[in-house]
């Protein structure tokens, strides 16, 4: 940490498209709670981790970014899709998507961004860390999973194993079951 | 950084054609009303009807969902072990052969299970 | 950076008891995918149990004959240290024991996915269908509480607390009667275990912004070395406190106790009332005690609240408690409390931490027994619609069957901490560390709570003894092998440590004489 933090002004290039997604992020957030169509809702979450995998790509985390589209944007969102079909949501508005308690809930999200947002800024307010392409590139990642992270990456494993057998254990409709 | 330069260029240039092959067919093209052009595009077929409401999807589509989630992570970190795979040698090799090993069960159970079966 | 990495060091004979058990659970898959059905219960069984066995086999031979070990082993990732030794050694029985009461009656639904009271379900039945996938699921369950309190950084911890937790919420949701309700604690433990895990992952985030690194050892050193960034370690020590304790099940994060503890299958709440608070708690004093180890004097007066809380409204509120299990739910929250006391008995001293330590360890173990002897009773009083649950079903039990009676009040009496029982060594190991690292004013709170708690318990047994059996009371089943050696193993082991607690105390202080690796 000996590297001279340059000033705020004027922002850089990657400065701005990063305070740009950030506002897309924030606003398709907002959209997501506040949309009266539940599909919409599950729509805007795609706008807003698209933005985030776009901050990612900015700050040079390009594995992560793309781990965010591939598995976020395509396959989180097609699941929260299904789980919205699967049940008896109507397509189109929907009245009773408020609920009394929307102000307490407010509340709540307020003061848990306030606080957060207290946090990172009195956490990270001189701290400087200059980006260094290449870190976050698939490379170095893949060395540092198979040296440091061997074994949570195994146990990894045998998480996905134990999810989809309750998956099958849960959905199974075949009562007879294969000989 | 400069790498995604010409991605970015090319996913503007994508959007441009795209907004632009949109925006100029109301001005350019012939305007015939027709009830077929009214009805949801179901690749050429005669569209499905559909209950009032939307209906409920069967749970077969969810359990399809995990399935792609599943092997979706497992293909993530395929990535970067091929990326270094040069490096990593026989370690990286067996622990990647343990993890898809392990997937691979889950495949064998979800197949025995008739996961893959659609009817 | 040419050439190959050099190849990480993983002591494969260390973790070869979470190992052995990992590998079962993947064969159990295999086996449910291309044996036939009518075999599979018959291997599974077998398969589980004996997985079981031998990693406890194992975890003894590397404590007995290889000593503990003093360096954290995969690259630092696990440590598999005096304390998680012994905690392994306790979750594995604990989990023996819970397989056999599984494997005992017909405890799980036939068919899950058939929607309750339908036609399906009924033809399930018919056909005696069964989802003899419960036993890998539970040996999953397991091999996640034996990583998660030997994790030795907050990754590990968290890909355990998933592996831990994933099963337990699917198998709460499997019960064979009054399956609406366990459905609903299936969705409510979910729910809830996912936000909670949602605060580990972020209290572990606000951690590596503060110490730049994820192992608990680093983050301990950075506590002392790094200034001015505090909001970022009180915050992010909250945090990851907030999905420490929800699992344990302290107040104000007990709500899902009760709800969960009542819908699950017997079996599966014995083993978590077991074997998920063992694995819990080493994770808890662990991150506790050595990653934020130098913050002691900032979390301290925080867990004092938490276990005041803990204690107080485990046990005033099992006093209204009218179904049985709601009610042992409580109690065991109560058993949290009295268990914080300890996580709080540290000082500088190392032998006042050892003391504190072993205290805990000890109260686990005779906690553990209890609790699944104490469910593996409620199996066996059944009504026509399943477990008799309402505590007005039990009126009078003790002149139907007094042996069965009799041995639930022995357990109420352990759990009550009445010496005599393993409930008063553990007890007072707990509280004695507490009084000697200062904390009387909360041993008195312990002490007052535990006689509050006496006083359900023994409503309980007068119930039982001294009021007239409804006449179409509750009958008794004959327990299968597997739950009358359950309760009598239960019962041997409340005995046992509560008249000769020795040898399991000084293993306890012995396996808390090194204190956690770092």
């Amino acid at each position: 940490m000996t590297l001279q933090a340059p000033g705020f002004w004027p922002p850089t290039g990657p400065e701005i498209v990063f305070l740009l997604l950030g506002v897309v992020a924030l606003g398709s957030a907002l959209l997501v709670v506040t949309t009266r169509q539940l599909v919409h809702a599950a729509l805007w979450l795609v706008v807003c981790f698209g933005a985030l995998a776009g901050g990612y790509l900015v700050l040079t985390a390009e594995f992560v970014a793309w781990v965010q589209v591939l598995i976020y944007v395509g396959a989180v969102v097609v699941l929260l899709l299904f789980g919205i079909m699967l049940t008896r949501a109507p397509i189109g508005r929907s009245a009773d998507l408020d609920s009394g308690n929307r102000w307490a809930a407010a509340l709540v999200a307020l003061a848990t961004a306030a606080v957060l947002v207290t946090v990172v800024v009195s956490g990270f307010r001189t701290a400087y860390a200059p980006l260094d392409p290449g870190q976050g590139a698939a490379k170095p990642l893949g060395s540092s999973i198979f040296r440091t992270w061997v074994l949570p990456f195994e146990a990894l494993s045998v998480l996905l194993l134990a999810a989809l057998v309750g998956a099958i254990v849960l959905s199974r409709t075949d009562i007879q079951g294969r000989k | 950084m400069e790498l995604y330069v010409p991605i970015l260029v090319l996913a503007v240039l994508a959007a441009g054609f795209a907004v632009f092959s949109v925006g100029i067919a109301p001005f350019t093209g012939p305007k015939r009303w027709n009830r077929a052009k009214l009805d949801a595009y179901e690749c050429g077929i005669e569209p499905t009807p559909q209950p009032v409401g939307g209906g409920r999807f069967p749970l077969k589509y969810m359990i399809t969902a995990m399935l792609f989630i599943v092997f979706d992570i497992e293909i993530i970190f395929l990535y970067p072990w091929a990326v270094a795979f040069d490096k990593l040698g026989v370690f990286g090799l067996v622990e990647m052969v343990l993890f898809i090993v392990t997937v691979l069960v889950a495949y064998a159970y979800v197949w025995r299970r008739r996961g893959l079966d659609w009817d | 950076m040419n050439g190959t990495i050099q190849a990480p060091t993983i002591e494969y004979a260390l973790l070869a008891p979470m190992l052995v058990v990992f590998g079962a659970a993947i064969v159990g898959v295999l086996v449910e995918a291309f044996a036939p059905r009518y075999l599979r219960s018959a291997i599974h069984v077998p398969l589980t149990l004996l997985s079981l066995a031998g990693a406890f086999a194992l975890t003894i031979w590397q404590a007995a004959a290889k000593g503990i070990p003093t360096k954290a082993a995969a690259m630092g990732a696990v440590a598999v240290d005096g304390p998680a030794l012994f905690i392994w050694g306790t979750i594995l029985v604990l989990a023996f024991v819970s397989v056999l009461l599984i494997k005992g009656e017909d405890h799980f639904v036939a068919a899950a996915s058939a929607v309750p009271g339908s036609a399906e379900e009924e033809q399930a039945l018919h056909e005696g269908a069964a989802h003899s996938e419960i036993y890998p699921l539970v040996l999953f369950a397991v091999g996640g509480m034996l990583l998660f309190p030997a994790a030795n950084d907050l990754l590990v911890a968290f890909v355990a607390l998933e592996v831990m937790s994933l099963p337990l919420y699917l198998l709460c949701g499997l019960a064979r009667r009054r399956r609406l309700l366990s459905q609903e604690a299936a969705v409510k433990y979910f729910l809830l275990g996912a936000f909670s895990s949602a605060f580990f992952l972020y209290g572990t985030a606000l951690l590596y912004g503060y110490a730049g690194s994820i192992d608990l050892a680093k983050i301990s050193t950075a506590v002392g070395s790094v200034g001015g960034q505090d909001t970022l370690l009180y915050i992010g020590a909250a945090m990851l406190g907030v999905g420490l304790l929800f699992k344990i099940g302290a107040a104000p994060f007990q709500a899902w106790k009760p709800d969960v503890y009542q819908g699950a299958p017997t079996p599966i709440t014995a083993l978590m009332a077991s074997g998920t608070l063992v694995a819990a708690f080493g994770a808890l004093v662990r991150v506790f005690w050595v990653g934020l180890g130098g913050l002691d004097w900032d979390w301290r007066p925080v867990l004092y609240g938490v276990a005041i809380l803990t204690m107080v409204v485990g046990a005033v509120l099992a006093i209204t408690q009218t179904d049985i299990k709601r009610m042992l739910a409580y109690s065991s929250i109560a058993h949290g409390g009295f268990l914080l006391v300890g996580v709080i008995a540290t000082g500088k001293a190392a032998a006042q931490n050892a003391s504190a330590l072993s205290g805990i360890l000890f109260y686990l173990v005779a906690y553990g027994f209890t609790t699944v002897g104490a469910f593996a009773v409620v199996t066996m009083v059944r009504d026509a619609g399943g477990e008799a649950w309402h505590l007005s079903r039990w009126a009078g039990l003790g002149k139907r069957s007094p042996l069965l009676a009799g041995i639930f009040a022995f357990f109420l009496l352990a759990f009550a901490g009445i010496p005599l029982t393993s409930g008063f060594f553990g007890k007072y190991a707990v509280f004695q560390a507490a009084v000697s690292g200062g904390a009387l004013p909360l041993v008195i709170v312990g002490v007052v709570a535990s006689a509050v708690a006496a006083f359900f318990y023994v409503r309980v047994i007068v119930l039982m003894f001294f009021s007239d059996p409804a006449a179409d009371g509750p009958s008794i089943v004959l327990p299968s092998r597997g739950t009358a050696a359950v309760v009598g193993l239960a019962v041997l082991a409340t005995v046992v440590l509560g008249v000769y607690p020795q040898p399991v105390l000084d293993l306890a202080h012995s396996a808390a004489q090194s204190l956690f690796v770092r």
